[in-house]
């Protein structure tokens, strides 16, 4: 199974991410999180540290700097690249962009590649993408299973999720979850209903714990589990399993 | 002046970028607000009402060189007539142009990206002040979309993964052409927190921002923060910003 996380900067994709490929690992499933973002930051989230998350190396950049003599397949390199995060999630970030002159992003080992030859039956694959619409629009003839959008319930995000949903839905990329962060109330909920109309979009109220969680570089599932915010959020992922998480 | 705005998705990079290209315009210049993602983003803090103001087709043309497909500013176009003619004019007389609005699943920008570049290329430094919202990340800051600037002001806010972008965009800062690298506090609770974005990021702090409730309010109902709260302490730090940011220029 695999599932893609998409949404404008900032409207908690990578919190999202994070909660959802913890709770599927915490359920017994074989789970990698996959870092598609070149400013990579999901292991902050999953709860490894800024530190260790600051000198996790890409695999992109292990295989341009010669540390992979071999071609090797995409499993060989999240197994030698990749670290082990709580609840037993790999982590593996596909390519950072760490100099002035990196070369093409697009080019050499890209997240949709990696993405569509790391899915392999008995395992999950969460892919926490990065900004826009750039890679899942390259994802041709590889579709993810699922794609949770995630917005904020701002005229902006709403606007960006609403298209990013209609191209999502264009290029049939997969079954369509849009969650909306941040939601303070009544008023929050209609205006994101107004933008999915015919959609059920998940919920996640406004919650301190999770902006505190941030704030201190720690993961929302450690420093609050039990916070409304954190546990609407593996509600999200509770569902996202029932619906598709690989059995045995 | 010309400046561009960098940093993580949501650290505050386009409320500041259109609110600064506000304040700038009131302090007279003549202000090219330019947002380069096809997603709408600018238009709601400058508050402009089209949210998609990007250059049509017919602003470009191709050529062939050296046996490859290439692209330039149709001929006759300079970068400013391409500004008059297709920025949509916002509020304070300040131009908007924004890359373009995505057309479809699977759209390629390339024409459109390239004819935003040739307009910047070629746009005259004098009469003109730039203010520009990159995308967010570390993908594409310093280079092609934002060469035109002189300073990036990078915004930061104080959390670990923030400053960890920052840092990042602080090390790729270390390009040829070398530009000015500043940052820019955001969603502070005290001074405490503007010093260590300093720290953390080891660049020259322009100034800091304060976290502002209202500003989360204007963006729920799409508004800009100039008008929803003009002399607010979002609008006041901003004054600041550019204040600092003219002094320091001109000495």
């Amino acid at each position: 199974m695999k599932i893609a996380v998409v949404g404008k900067g900032g409207s908690g994709k990578t919190t999202t991410s994070a909660v959802i490929a913890r709770t599927f690992a915490h359920a017994g499933q074989s789970t990698l999180a996959l870092d598609c973002d070149t400013n990579p930051n999901l292991g902050i989230s999953l709860g490894i540290g800024e530190e260790a998350t600051e000198q996790l190396i890409s695999v992109r950049d292990a295989v341009g700097a010669g540390e992979e003599q071999h071609a090797t397949s995409a499993d060989d390199l999240v197994e030698r690249f990749g670290v082990d995060g709580p609840d037993g999630v790999r982590l593996a970030v596909v390519s950072a962009i760490q100099n002035p002159e990196p070369g093409c992003p697009c080019c050499g080992i890209s997240p949709e590649q990696m993405l569509g030859q790391l899915a392999r039956p008995g395992r999950v694959v969460v892919a926490d993408l990065e900004a826009g619409l750039g890679t899942i629009m390259r994802l041709h003839g590889n579709p993810v299973d699922v794609v949770v959008v995630t917005v904020e319930p701002t005229a902006k995000s709403l606007e960006v999720g609403r298209r990013a949903a209609a191209a999502v839905q264009e290029a049939t990329l997969g079954r369509i979850v849009v969650t909306a962060n941040r939601v303070r109330g009544d008023e929050d909920m209609a205006r994101v209903r107004a933008a999915f109309a015919g959609v059920d979009p998940v919920m996640i109220p406004d919650d301190p714990a999770i902006m505190d969680a941030e704030r201190r570089g720690v993961a929302p599932l450690d420093a609050a589990p039990d916070a409304p915010g954190v546990r609407a959020l593996i509600g999200l992922a509770e569902l996202l399993l029932d619906a598709g998480g690989v059995s045995g | 002046m010309r400046v561009a705005f960098v940093g993580k998705g949501g650290a505050g990079k386009s409320s500041l970028a259109g609110t600064f290209a506000r304040v700038l315009a009131r302090t007279g210049d003549r202000v090219l607000a330019l947002d380069s993602d096809p997603m709408p983003g600018m238009a709601f803090s400058l508050g402009v009402e089209q949210s998609d103001a990007g250059l049509p087709d017919e602003a470009v043309e191709e050529y062939e060189a050296e046996g490859s497909l290439r692209y330039r500013l149709r001929a006759g176009l300079s970068g400013t007539d391409a500004v008059e003619k297709y920025a949509v004019r916002g509020p304070d007389g300040v131009h908007f142009l924004q890359l373009g609005k995505a057309r479809g699943a699977r759209w390629n920008n390339t024409r459109q990206h390239v004819g935003y570049q040739r307009v910047m290329d070629d746009l005259p430094d004098e009469g003109w002040s730039v203010v520009g919202d990159l995308p967010g990340g570390t993908r594409q800051p310093f280079f092609t979309w934002g060469r035109y600037a002189e300073t990036f002001l990078v915004v930061v806010e104080p959390t670990p993964a923030s400053m960890l972008t920052g840092r990042r965009l602080a090390k790729l800062a270390s390009a040829p052409t070398n530009p000015r690298v500043v940052v820019v506090a955001n969603k502070v609770r005290g001074p405490h927190d503007a010093n260590r974005i300093a720290d953390r990021t080891g660049l020259a702090l322009l100034g800091a921002v304060p976290f502002d409730p209202v500003l989360g309010e204007a963006d729920r109902l799409g508004r800009a923060i100039i008008e929803r709260d003009p002399d607010g302490p979002t609008v006041e730090a901003v004054r600041s910003l550019v204040g600092s940011l003219r002094s320091e220029t001109e000495h």
